[in-house]
């Protein structure tokens, strides 16, 4: 590999991690979003994720092949027992109570000594590599594409667009959200322990109110017709304050001022495109 | 395969600004990773004000005949972009040294990164403990609070404290790590710790601590947090009760002229260490205050100050080093003998500023910090 080369990908390393890790988040607001559940637990998710992955790497020194799948453990677990109950909310009522659950787990790190207090957690190893963060953003692509054309992907479309309809049609609502909300954290966790394992340091506000809204945004901005929409979404939201590194003072004014027009005047997301589903027949 | 397409979609996308190679009497590179926007974009402009004005200095004069070109990148106060910017100003910009960022916590996150590639980074503004033992690379050029705290304490012994109670802001990394400072120079003067009180950096309600801690009457009360809290705190407790006879201690985040500002005459009575203070009449300090002044039309504050012998000390390991080459450069900040607006400055072999000769006790008198009394 020639030099400049080498440093050009040395250069944009986290960069590339990060777009990776912003895809697989845009895709667990996806999931939730499709079924029509306004759910912002997603952040709390990826720091369940990241601060139990990091400490089954710093404290218990297990394998990284081990850390991994184990990372979706605790999310997982949290949205069972949460899921009962916050599932029967709906709309904004639902949005509150997942950004409350969030601010109770950053109020959990922040005061139990084991995950580092303010202060976080540092020295994480670096062990995840830009082939493997692809590797399950493209197969996380491709199982959302493939449910969403399947019956399951007409059902949540049902739900999403008038859940009492879908119910009385026969749609097991519930289970389906629960489906969701599962998929979901285990989405987010994966980012999480990826996330920590990329950036040899987490905290508590890296789990907050604000990036659950960052997450949100990626979908809000690429929209949710397939599960490509979403992951472009949240590429543009990470690649434009690097882009436009060259203005510096105006920076966030710029990332700003794009945001909104591509809210106006794309209503739909970037990708509004829909879904070719099986046996989906032309209108006569 | 799939890794190689992304990366050349990211080359096309990212290819903007050629690489500036050092070569013959062409400037010398050195990047700085500064918070210029956000909420934290204060002590980012502050500083990046500090090695400006420094920077003049040096090419007016020249390192080695050739002038040094700075970078300065905003990390937004997030440890992503943080990354990026480091990545970028080395992997693009080819620098020999890395000046920042501003928080302890983006340090964590970039000084691995940088320490990695053998590039020296200094630190002007990042207090917590362990930043230096990140890496061989890693320098700062800030007082921790493990130095800076001691001496406030000592200051408050010899006005005879034998009892303290402690508070702090328990969610940020700051202020957590001010209070582990605090407590443990604390225990270690020998002073009587009554109780340890936390609350949040957004509170605005501290009653139920202050209360415990009114009844416990303690010699003197220590808290660790940013200066919006410290002023809240101060505050209620006048209004609590608290007199003349209980004396309040600051960390690193009270020392702010905003205190007085906020807190007005509540404040009075309190003293904070201070690694440099604006009316400190030495001529090298008296000689920058008022360059700045001239230059921004306003008064330095201690980050500006600490950016500014940052600046110096960098342009100085260049010109001793012969030759901008980041391993050179980074033995020969070791051996950096410097005597700065902050004081005599040299470095302890665990890259940390080695004299506390500069910290001065300020305290609060009608609204405005001066020198303390005994």
């Amino acid at each position: 590999m020639p030099a400049w080369l080498d440093d050009f990908l040395w250069t944009y390393q986290n960069l590339v991690y990060a777009l990776g890790i912003n895809g697989l988040l845009a895709l667990s607001m996806y999931v939730v979003l499709a079924v029509g559940q306004l759910s912002l637990g997603q952040a709390a998710f990826m720091g369940l994720g990241a601060y139990s992955s990091a400490l089954m790497t710093l404290k218990l020194g297990l394998p990284f092949a081990a850390v991994l799948p184990l990372s979706v453990v605790v999310p997982m677990v949290f949205a069972l027992a949460v899921g009962g109950p916050t599932l029967r909310l709906a709309g904004v009522y639902l949005a509150i109570a997942t950004i409350g659950m969030g601010e109770v787990l950053r109020a959990v790190y922040l005061n139990v000594d084991l995950f580092g207090g303010a202060l976080g957690l540092s020295g994480i190893p670096e062990r995840a590599t830009a082939p493997l963060i692809y590797g399950l953003l493209g197969l996380a692509v491709l199982a959302l594409w493939l449910i969403g054309r399947s019956g399951i992907g007409r059902a949540m479309e049902a739900m999403r667009e008038d859940e009492t309809a879908a119910e009385v049609m026969g749609v097991p609502v519930r289970r389906y959200k629960m489906g969701a909300l599962l998929a979901s954290a285990t989405l987010a966790g994966l980012a999480g322990c990826l996330s920590a394992h990329v950036s040899s340091f987490i905290g508590p506000n890296e789990y907050g109110f604000e990036p659950a809204v960052t997450i949100l945004s990626y979908a809000l901005l690429g929209g949710i017709g397939t599960p490509l929409a979403p992951v472009v979404g949240a590429w543009v939201l990470t690649l434009l304050p690097e882009l436009l590194r060259g203005v510096s003072d105006i920076r966030l004014v710029l990332n700003g001022v794009i945001i909104v027009l591509a809210v106006l005047f794309l209503p739909n997301g970037l990708l509004a495109v829909r879904m070719k589903r099986i046996g989906a027949r032309t209108a006569a | 395969m799939l890794r190689r397409s992304l990366l050349a979609a990211a080359a096309v996308a990212l290819a903007m600004a050629p690489a500036a190679f050092a070569q013959g009497d062409a400037p010398i590179p050195v990047g700085a990773i500064e918070i210029l926007s956000g909420p934290n974009a204060a002590y980012g402009t502050a500083i990046r004000a500090g090695l400006e004005l420094a920077l003049e200095e040096v090419n007016a004069q020249g390192v080695g005949g050739r002038k040094i070109a700075l970078t300065v990148e905003d990390s937004a106060g997030n440890k992503d972009q943080a990354i990026n910017a480091a990545r970028k100003l080395i992997g693009r910009d080819k620098v020999v040294a890395v000046i920042g960022p501003t928080l302890s916590n983006e340090m964590f996150a970039v000084g691995p990164v940088v320490n990695e590639r053998k590039i020296p980074i200094i630190g002007t503004s990042t207090t917590a403990v362990g930043i230096t033992e990140i890496g061989p690379y890693v320098f700062r050029t800030s007082l921790p609070e493990s130095d800076v705290i001691p001496v406030t304490l000592a200051r408050a012994k010899a006005r005879s404290v034998k009892t303290i109670a402690l508070m702090y802001a328990n969610d940020d990394a700051f202020s957590k790590s001010g209070f582990d400072t605090m407590k443990a120079a604390a225990e270690k003067a020998g002073l009587n710790i009554l109780a340890i009180e936390s609350f949040g950096s957004k509170d605005t309600d501290f009653s139920a601590q202050l209360t415990k801690i009114r009844a416990l009457k303690p010699d003197a009360v220590g808290i660790s947090a940013l200066v919006e809290p410290v002023s809240g705190v101060l505050l209620q407790a006048r209004q609590l009760g608290f007199g003349k006879d209980t004396l309040f201690v600051g960390g690193n985040g009270s020392n702010s002229p905003k205190l007085g500002e906020i807190a007005g005459s509540a404040a009075d009575g309190l003293i904070v260490g201070s690694p440099w203070f604006v009316g400190k009449d030495d001529p090298a300090n008296q000689a920058f205050v008022a360059k700045f002044r001239a230059k921004y039309g306003r008064d330095p504050d201690q980050f500006a100050a600490q950016a500014y012998d940052c600046m110096h000390i960098l342009a100085d390991a260049i010109g001793r080093a012969g030759t901008p080459e980041p391993a050179k450069i980074r033995d020969a900040l070791l051996a950096t003998k410097h005597g700065g607006v902050m004081g005599p400055f040299t470095f302890t072999p665990g890259r940390d500023p080695a004299s506390t000769e500069g910290v001065v006790v300020l305290a609060m008198q009608g609204g405005k910090f001066g020198i303390a009394s005994e």
